[in-house]
């Protein structure tokens, strides 16, 4: 049996590329994501400028901040709908009526929803880029390209866990709602608690860098913050005991690590989707 | 066809635009590169390796000139002559020992191009020693010189508008660029020192030391009992330490902009045992820390003084250790830094430094007062109690969290709810509403900017790309005998 077809997994992806654009939470995300970055920017170079500092230092941690924020909700909601809303309407049976496998719908699916979000990712990056530029630039447009392919990762590490949450439950309604929690504790919650946790359990600074890397998101800023600085000194301790161990190692480790959030969630989505089946 | 003349007009425009700003954006920093490339031409007068004995022949206080060529050897000049270089004349110490050394008071060497001294640290292989008073050096180039210009026991010396490289070595294998050593009323001006290890000012009183740039080293300005110096319009930046100000009193720093001072010190300024030090109108960016103040003022009676200062983009601002008192804190800008003020192993410095002076205090980025009566000073105090950065100098490994929006969820968790409110580390009665930017500092060199107009433009295209790409046409499922009857 034919089990993986790459034209119907571009097919696919084609659709899901059409109803993105048709898809009002995309626009909305598109929109806000590109406003917010540019609000951003303008900000901290409104400032910067006037000091002759050319500074897309100090933009970039404001956007770390904000992707840290908003991509990983882009990811998570739309990852979340893609099975699950289908599945609630009937368009699902629908599709694997065609002679289409379980595999191609969830790749296709995947692939479009991913290049949708890049676009938008693009787009913010283009436009932000745009207005750093003619507000004088600054010398490391390569570190800025960097923190781009990071939220690229990350987008699809957090469209990734949306898609396991989605191929896990019936309702769309339910899919987002579980969505919009793990967003809480990925973003919130999570370093919080981890907080709390070294205050209170006195944890060494290797410990306490190993359960920051559990959290994808603190994978991703800390790797944004490599990226921009060349080291972690920034990160206190823990930055410069993760510098000393693993030297040369890290960004291939935190890279490494990255793809694994977005493998390892999406394998575990195809085999609920086979074992559940379209119902 | 619509989407196909839009690309059309979008690479026009990316074309012409990085075209456009390719064109100011290659020229800055580089000052050196307008200076003529040294050659060795033969003078008529004086032939190569003659240098010597022209000094040699000459009766003090005779004008040499030298025309160009390429003289090797160690030189000594030990009677007071005014030595001029014309099309870069190149003295080569033939990679041993000292190149220079003027013993003669009232000297001038003006226009050389001086390179290949030793490199022992131990006998601090120079460029040109100067041991003796009144003397000049003045618009030379140092090129592979362990250290470049040292001034010991000799007052009154002006070293101006020179150039100095060090060797390529590690950093704490290279020499200083300049070294001042027991030299009182000595001026320093207009030079450039790049990649050397650091400029040392030592046992010298009544220094001037103006209009520097020193890029890339390890200490821009080290100075060390240097009482009433003065520091004023230097660029220092990428150094490990923009400026450390050691064990002297009633220095004045001015004018100055320390930028990108970064490393595991990486501080813009430090301050250690400073007494009556005033530090005023200068911009401290994007370094690691921007001010550093370590037991100063020393004295009971002294006054650290800063004033209109700004501290903008540094990871902290200022960063004082917890025993530090009797700072006057008026007029300066805390902008945008990661964390305003640090005292070093927590506490609150409130009480031992001041914050308001004469009814003047500091502009405060993340102050969120309001001016209703309309004279330029918020009505409610600034006080500075993030909870985070409490928790920071409880516990350091926090700081990992830096960025991450739980931070600001637990910042606003500790304004709203006061119960978890930490106690302040300052309080200002009198914040300024808007920042004060000093006018009279060098500027930064700009960076080049078509880079970010061709990358912006690829991703705005990449993004449209994506997007025309659920307009392609597949056929996936042909029946070329179905299209053959029709």
């Amino acid at each position: 049996m034919r089990d993986l077809d790459f034209t119907t997994v571009f097919i696919l992806a084609q659709k899901e590329l059409r109803d993105a654009r048709r898809n009002r939470w995309f626009l909305l995300y598109a929109a806000a994501f590109a406003g917010l970055s540019l609000g951003l920017a303008a900000l901290a170079l409104s400032g910067a400028g006037n000091y002759g500092l050319a500074g897309f230092g100090r933009t970039s941690a404001s956007l770390i901040n904000l992707i840290l924020l908003i991509v990983p909700l882009m990811g998570l909601t739309l990852g979340a709908l893609s099975l699950a809303g289908e599945r609630e309407k009937g368009t699902l049976l629908y599709l694997l009526a065609q002679p289409v496998t379980q595999l191609e719908l969830l790749l296709g699916k995947f692939v479009g929803l991913a290049l949708a979000l890049m676009a938008a990712i693009a787009l913010g990056f283009g436009l932000t880029g745009l207005l750093i530029g003619v507000n004088g630039g600054g010398a490391q447009v390569t570190t800025y390209l960097g923190l781009l392919l990071l939220t690229c990762l990350l987008v699809l590490v957090s469209l990734s866990l949306g898609f396991l949450l989605s191929a896990l439950v019936q309702r769309g309604a339910t899919a987002v709602g579980l969505a919009l929690f793990l967003w809480l504790g990925l973003t919130i919650f999570g370093d919080l608690g981890l907080m709390g946790t070294a205050l209170i359990l006195r944890l060494n600074v290797d410990q306490l860098f190993a359960l920051a890397l559990i959290n994808p998101l603190q994978l991703f800023k800390i790797t944004a913050v490599f990226n921009i600085r060349q080291n972690l000194e920034l990160l206190g301790p823990a930055g410069i005991y993760a510098i000393r161990t693993y030297g040369s190692q890290l960004l291939p480790l935190l890279i490494g690590l990255l793809t694994l959030w977005i493998i390892a969630p999406f394998l575990v989505a195809i085999q609920l989707f086979k074992r559940k089946g379209v119902l | 066809m619509n989407g196909k003349r839009l690309s059309v007009g979008l690479i026009g425009l990316l074309l012409w635009l990085s075209g456009a700003w390719g064109v100011g954006s290659g020229a800055w920093g580089v000052a050196y590169a307008l200076l003529p490339t040294p050659h060795s031409l033969q003078s008529p007068s004086i032939p190569a390796e003659g240098l010597a004995q022209a000094i040699a022949a000459a009766a003090p206080g005779d004008l040499i000139n030298v025309q160009g060529g390429v003289y090797s050897g160690h030189l000594l000049i030990d009677k007071p002559l005014t030595l001029i270089g014309h099309d870069w004349p190149v003295i080569d110490g033939g990679g041993e020992g000292s190149v220079v050394q003027i013993t003669a008071p009232g000297t001038t060497v003006r226009g050389f191009l001086v390179q290949n001294s030793g490199d022992s640290l131990d006998q601090e292989n120079t460029g040109i020693v100067v041991e003796a008073p009144n003397t000049l050096v003045e618009d030379n180039r140092f090129e592979q010189t362990l250290f470049g210009i040292y001034l010991r026991q000799a007052n009154n010396s002006v070293v101006r508008g020179n150039l100095i490289h060090s060797k390529p070595l590690d950093v704490p294998r290279r020499g200083d660029g300049i070294r001042v050593w027991y030299s009182n009323d000595v001026l320093i001006e207009n030079n450039t020192v790049e990649m050397g290890r650091d400029v040392v000012l030592w046992y010298s009183e009544r220094l001037t030391v103006r209009g520097n740039v020193v890029n890339n080293g390890r200490y821009g300005l080290h100075f060390m009992y240097c009482d009433d110096a003065h520091i004023v319009q230097n660029r220092l930046t990428n150094n490990s330490v923009g400026a450390f100000l050691m064990y002297s009193r009633r220095m004045i720093m001015e004018n100055n902009t320390v930028a990108g001072n970064r490393g595991p010190s990486g501080y813009g300024i430090g301050l250690k045992d400073m007494d009556d030090a005033i530090v005023r109108d200068n911009l401290f960016l994007d370094n690691r820390v921007g001010a550093y103040l370590d037991g100063s003022p020393r004295e009971v009676d002294s006054i650290g003084h800063f004033q209109r200062n700004v501290f903008g983009y540094n990871d902290i601002g200022v960063e004082m250790m917890p025993a530090v008192r009797h700072n006057e804190f008026m007029g300066n800008s805390f902008v945008d830094n990661d964390e305003q003020v640090a005292i070093a192993g927590g506490g609150s410095s409130a009480a031992n430094n001041s914050w308001t002076v004469a009814d003047q205090g500091n502009y405060w980025s993340d102050y969120a007062g309001f001016d209703a009566n309309g004279d330029g000073f918020g009505d409610i105090a600034y006080s500075s109690e993030r909870l985070f950065e409490n928790l920071v100098a409880r516990e350091p490994n926090l700081r990992l969290f830096l960025y991450s929006p739980a931070i600001n969820t637990l910042d606003f968790a500790a304004k709203a709810f006061p119960i978890v409110r930490p106690q302040p580390k300052l309080v200002d009665e009198r914040p300024f509403m808007t920042p004060i930017i000093p006018s009279q500092v060098p500027a930064l060199p700009r960076a080049a900017v078509s880079w970010w107009f061709v990358a912006a433009f690829l991703l705005l295209f990449l993004a449209l790309g994506i997007v025309q790409l659920s307009r392609l046409r597949q056929h996936p499922y042909r029946f070329p005998q179905l299209e053959k009857q029709v």
